[in-house]
């Protein structure tokens, strides 16, 4: 009897041991896929062609991040510039030498409740994990 | 007894080997993050048109301000301060050092092509452009993996129709 216990107990501890840190690979590749998208949004706006990132574009990113799990209503975009202007109106581009800044938020889930269990207390709710950058307009009218 | 001790031998190496993966995907993921930041400050520096030369027809970069949306951009994107040393809140730990930030300028002939030996490091030109390397250190989590450190190397043209 205590043998079976024991044995229970230990092969409980070893599949949590080896499989707790996998969880770990979903936040990597959530935020890798985050600023993959952030480069893309920046590569293209940032591009003489266009000059900003406006609603549309952003809509295009949240039904391409879609397509890997995330959840399109809980991506948060957030678009400035170093200037201050307005960076998501086609009508107005920023012109060359101003910097476009774009962060993307997406909550962390309960990815990391498990780490409870070893001590660690897992993010809050309200906290995000973000992807961005800036990169300067090559926009020339 | 040697199944306990057995049990807390594996327990130790499969942390150990969590550890180092989790730390090497990282590590991964920070390389090319220092990457882009080079690329965009090198994209940035390479933008400043010197208008006065712009006006008499020669398309050149006017290097001071170069230097300055170089070092603006380098601090954005890897949220550094005003010495290249990283803010509280920024991944890094250890001070971005630019090792080399070269403007090419319309006295060379294009296509030019940017050999530098020491960092192995080669480029052709077709217009002005900018060249930046900088020196990274990756911030290890775990001391399992041994000390990483980059020179990243980024060059940008001037964009024009």
């Amino acid at each position: 009897m205590k043998q079976l216990l024991v044995f229970v107990l230990f092969a409980g501890l070893f599949c949590w041991l080896m499989f707790s840190p996998v969880y770990k690979h979903v936040l990597v590749i959530r935020q890798a896929l985050l600023q993959q998208e952030a480069d893309y949004l920046l590569e293209i706006g940032a591009s003489g062609r266009y000059g900003y990132i406006d609603a549309g574009m952003q809509a295009d990113s949240r039904a391409r991040l879609a397509q890997h799990g995330f959840d399109p209503s809980r991506l948060e975009y957030e678009v400035g510039s170093t200037t201050g202007a307005e960076a998501d109106n086609p009508a107005l581009p920023l012109p060359r030498g101003v910097g476009l800044k774009l962060v993307i938020r997406y909550p962390y889930d309960n990815l990391l409740t498990i780490d409870r269990l070893i001590g660690l207390e897992p993010p809050g709710p309200e906290q995000r994990m973000a992807a961005g950058g800036m990169k300067m307009s090559e926009y020339a009218p | 007894m040697h199944k306990l001790v057995f049990s807390v031998l594996m327990i130790v190496i499969w942390w150990m080997l969590h550890a180092l993966q989790v730390d090497e995907e990282l590590a991964l993921g920070s390389v090319h993050e220092g990457k882009r930041a080079v690329d965009r400050a090198a994209h940035a520096a390479a933008q400043q048109a010197d208008r006065a030369k712009l006006e008499m027809g020669i398309v050149s970069i006017d290097a001071p301000a170069a230097e300055t949306a170089a070092a603006e951009y380098l601090r954005y994107n890897l949220r550094l301060d005003a010495d290249g040393m990283p803010l509280p809140d920024s991944f890094w730990r250890e001070r971005a050092e630019v090792r080399l930030f070269r403007v090419i300028n319309e006295n060379n002939e294009f296509p030019y092509t940017y050999r530098n030996e020491q960092y192995d490091y080669e480029v052709t030109l077709n217009r002005p452009g900018v060249v930046l390397i900088v020196h990274l250190v990756y911030p290890r989590l775990f001391g399992v993996l041994s000390p990483v450190a980059w020179d990243l190397k980024g060059s940008a043209e001037l964009v024009y129709p």
